[in-house]
């Protein structure tokens, strides 16, 4: 299929050569960076990271861009980019995910980072799953309540306490599509740890199988279709972690599950009253993740984006995620500084429950949409 | 037209336009309202459920959001975008619609019909296919890669729209101008083109406007030096959770719609213009 | 057409001059949305997994009761988009038909302003008044009453929204259509004793058809492409087709499959564009 599509495109552009003037164009020193995260980490990176990064590397500039919803269309375009050998107009991605596009990783698109950071060692090990991207910090689910109806003591301890509360409490629970944000889709993987056991180490990268995972996820989904009358008008989902946190700052809803950094951080720019409460589950945390950095091998700036990569993992930025972002770092501890370890380590858990992405991603979002979200009768 | 709007206001005059307050009291609710409602937002610094009325009022996100260069340089992006397409769209287009309008030629039908075939199908299947070619032609992230593609996105409402006001010329007076000695070109440019016009401006500034707001083809061709005013603000919009900047780029961005509105309003109601979509 | 008079003296040079003024455009058209399209159709019916022409991926689609929902769902919003468009846009087109003065200007420009309004703006709009805790509810519990069901994240929000972003053109075509309907017969019909309801039946509705057909064949082309709309305001599942088709591409990471969905977008499409065509084509000829 490739073959056959590089040929109708060389064809296209064929005939678009006889009309067009050829257009030099490159911009050479200016890293393209990518990120389709929220706007905390947009303003961590244009704050923090993008000046500290051009002082230490004099000539070398961010252009910071925000995806939004239009990453996937950038990623395609790389991958055409390859076919074509052309410049993708793009060297860096905040947050990738080297098994996407399919067949694109084997294909070259991405850039072995193992091989090229020197700074790889420093990287806990938990984060990796891939040579191709660079875990660069953390972030955790955990649950955001309006204090003001529920008190921090009554507040969920144990998973068992959170589905009696939601039942307990029909529409004050929301989470979003799992496809579409980190904190609905921790929420569901949570659910399938909770349904398998607790146990984060029955799923990997590698032991996805079409049949293993039928097997895995089918209880989840009976649980989440049991919860769905409960939740928010009898079973609405909200397309994003930003919608979630807009309809609690509403008080539309009482609790929802959030990242971590974007709760504090909606809390102390006021979006999210003071009130708010969080929490986090203590028989078993809500997934984590690791927001990794891949850099594609075609990009014109691809050194650069290198430099980048392994400017990330350096203590100054490391212990800036800690302290800015409210994250953590991307590299085991020992490599961020004393004070700040000694300060987070009780609060933050050195290891937090994380969830295979690549073909368990696909298995779980399209099985909730075809199993959870259809099942809800809302005499539409 | 005069005998019966005479007749039309005699009747009104008989009693009170009931319809009309009506329709009018209802259009309000159902389209001024929420726009009044976005309109308060932008202006709010703090509204919170249950108050009717924002907590506290004030400019804070309006000066936020126009402190930030991004915006401006994305708000001429776009104007420039949208002059240059519209532009060149009238260029091409019109001739084009003449062309459909009054000659025969082989094919022609199919070829006219042939401008819906961009409605149909999606967009997105459309896109990454364009953009590989144009990756080969250095045209991504470049501006003139954005013109071509929104250029695709107006020729329907640029060739269609022009076709019906040139059919709706009226031909006898061309006929006694061209009896009178006047050549082919002038007949066009002081009969055929004046009573053409004022639909031709509606297509033209529709093209505009819609241009303006374009935003996948913006997004996927012209990522990341091209950045226009609607790319801007979807991401304002998904990933933003303090609504009021949101709020403060959709006023911003209706000054456009509203000066096309006013220009449009006297020309837009005319029957000729809805017939170039087949009405 | 056929009764145009070709003037006479350039009348030979005719077809190439023709071809010549429309050659641009076309070619564009050609360039940039036919040949995609034969491309994807291609991809769609000689699948990778396939060795050669194979209509497999057409018939995963169809055994799919998953994406069947989704055809179904994009159907029902089209019928029932469709049915409220008309419901509105009748009365205000003959309204406008009709009337003059200022109110018919303010009904006018306030029946037109939706058209500037863009899709991701309404989305915001109708989250703000009509979502939860919104406007409405607000106003509501001012008074003491009850909130109202929010129609955000249900089948209705999608079918709300795209209602009012269609509203213009409806308005403006069905207007133009009732151009057709010449003043003195109604006038005659009035002045005979004939009530309004026989009046909108027996000498009005019937020229109308076209134009209604006109405008249900091109909101139904723009729906079922729709993506802003159904992907903000409507349900998680089952999506309309507009959302679904980007999942499946980016989400998925299926592009033959969300081609394949393409295309039997566009068949529907282009079923309902031939009934488009098909009045057009009636309506150029008178």
């Amino acid at each position: 299929m490739l073959r056959r599509h590089f040929m109708l495109s060389v064809a296209g552009s064929a005939v678009g050569m006889l009309v067009l003037p050829k257009v030099a164009f490159a911009e050479a020193g200016t890293i393209d960076w990518y990120t389709n995260s929220d706007t905390n980490i947009l303003d961590f990176w244009t704050n923090t990271v993008a000046p500290k990064f051009e002082v230490a590397n004099p000539g070398l500039k961010l252009n910071i861009v925000d995806a939004g919803d239009g990453m996937d269309a950038i990623t395609q375009r790389a991958l055409a980019a390859l076919e074509t050998k052309t410049d993708p107009k793009a060297d860096f991605i905040e947050q990738g995910d080297p098994l996407s596009p399919k067949g694109a990783m084997e294909a070259g698109l991405y850039a072995n980072l193992k091989d090229s950071l020197s700074n790889w060692s420093k990287v806990n090990p938990l984060g990796i799953e891939t040579d191709f991207a660079v875990p660069y910090r953390g972030s955790q689910v955990l649950l955001a309540f309006d204090g003001t109806k529920v008190t921090p003591e009554d507040a969920p301890k144990t998973f068992e306490d959170l589905v009696k509360w939601i039942k307990a409490n029909p529409g004050q629970f929301i989470y979003n599509r799992p496809d579409k944000g980190g904190s609905g889709g921790n929420f569901v993987r949570r659910v399938i740890h909770e349904v398998n056991g607790r146990d984060p180490s029955k799923f990997t990268v590698e032991n996805f199988t079409p049949e293993y995972a039928e097997k895995m996820l089918a209880p989840a989904w009976e649980l989440l279709k049991d919860l769905a009358p409960s939740l928010f008008e009898g079973g609405a989902y909200t397309g994003g972690n930003t919608p979630s946190i807009q309809l609690l700052s509403q008080s539309a809803v009482t609790m929802i599950p959030a990242w971590s950094d974007m709760a504090l951080q909606n809390i102390a720019n006021g979006v999210l009253p003071e009130t708010t409460g969080i929490t986090q589950l203590t028989d078993l945390a809500f997934c984590g993740g690791f927001a990794r950095s891949v850099v594609f091998a075609n990009g014109a700036n691809r050194d650069a984006a290198i430099k980048l990569a392994d400017f990330v993992l350096t203590e100054e930025i490391q212990s800036a995620i800690i302290s800015e972002l409210g994250g953590f770092p991307g590299v085991a501890w020992d490599y961020v500084s004393a004070d700040l370890r000694q300060k987070y380590q009780a609060v933050v858990p050195s290891s937090i429950p994380t969830f295979p992405g690549g073909d368990w991603g696909s298995a779980i979002n399209d099985g909730w949409y075809r199993n959870v979200a259809p099942n809800v009768d809302r005499n539409a | 037209m005069s005998a019966d709007t005479v007749a039309v206001r005699r009747r009104a005059r008989r009693r009170p336009d009931w319809a009309g307050l009506g329709l009018g009291l209802a259009l309000t609710l159902v389209i001024l309202v929420p726009m009044l409602v976005v309109i308060t937002w932008s202006f709010s610094n703090v509204w919170r459920y249950p108050s009717i009325l924002p907590q506290q009022m004030g400019l804070k996100f309006w000066q936020a959001t126009l402190a930030r260069a991004d915006v401006w340089s994305a708000l001429v992006t776009s104007l420039s975008l949208a002059s240059v397409v519209t532009l060149l769209s009238t260029v091409i287009c019109l001739p084009a619609a003449y062309a459909f309008a009054r000659l025969k030629f082989w094919g022609r039908d199919v070829l006219f019909f042939s401008f819906l075939a961009g409605q149909a199908f999606p967009k997105f299947g459309l896109l990454v296919a364009i953009a590989a070619i144009f990756l080969q032609l250095n045209l991504i992230s470049t501006f003139w890669g954005v013109v071509l593609i929104q250029l695709v996105g107006t020729l329907l409402f640029m060739i269609w729209i022009p076709v019906a006001a040139f059919q709706a010329v009226d031909r006898r007076m061309e006929e006694a101008a061209r009896d009178a000695g006047a050549g082919p070109l002038r007949v066009f440019w002081s009969i055929t083109l004046p009573q053409a016009a004022p639909t031709i401006f509606s297509a033209v500034l529709l093209s505009f406007v819609g241009t303006f707001y374009e935003t996948e083809g913006a997004w996927l061709i012209g990522a990341p030096q091209i950045r226009t005013m609607p790319v801007l603000m979807i991401t304002f919009i998904n990933n933003q959770p303090v609504i009021q900047y949101g709020a403060v780029l959709s006023v911003l961005l209706w000054v456009p719609s509203l000066v096309a509105l006013v220009f449009t309003r006297r020309v837009i109601g005319s029957s000729t213009f809805a017939r170039g979509f087949g009405g | 057409m056929t009764k145009v008079r070709v003037p006479s003296g350039a009348g030979e040079s005719r077809g190439p001059l023709g071809l010549l003024l429309v050659a641009v455009p076309v070619f564009l058209l050609g360039w940039m949305t036919v040949w995609p399209i034969l491309s994807g159709l291609v991809t769609t019916l000689f699948p990778k997994d396939a060795a050669g022409f194979s209509l497999e991926l057409y018939d995963r689609f169809f055994s799919d009761d998953y994406s069947l929902d989704n055809l179904r769902l994009t159907l029902w919003t089209c019928g029932v988009t469709s049915l409220i468009l008309l419901a509105v846009s009748v009365p205000l087109a003959l309204y406008l038909r009709f009337a003059r003065g200022p109110l018919a200007s303010y009904v006018q420009t306030l029946a037109m302003f939706p058209m500037f309004v863009p899709s991701i703006i309404l989305a915001f709009a109708f989250i703000r008044v009509l979502g939860p805790n919104g406007t409405v509810d607000t106003i509501l519990n001012a008074l003491g009453l009850a909130k109202i069901r929010s129609p955000y994240l249900t089948v209705w929000g999608p079918v709300i929204g795209l209602v009012w972003d269609n509203i213009p053109l409806t308005v403006l075509i069905l207007t133009s259509g009732l151009g057709a309907v010449p003043n003195p017969a109604i006038e005659a019909a009035r002045d005979v004793g004939a009530r309004p309801l026989t009046l909108f039946v027996h000498i009005i509705l019937p020229r109308m058809w076209s134009s209604i057909f006109v405008v249900i064949s091109l909101t139904i082309l723009g729906l079922f492409t729709a993506f802003t709309l159904p992907y903000v305001l409507g349900p998680a599942s089952p999506e309309m087709m507009g959302p679904f088709m980007q999942r499946t591409f980016s989400d998925l990471r299926n592009p033959e499959m969300a081609l394949t969905q393409a295309t039997i977008v566009m068949g529907f499409c282009i079923l309902f564009g031939l009934f488009y065509v098909r009045s057009v084509a009636r309506n150029r000829r008178d």
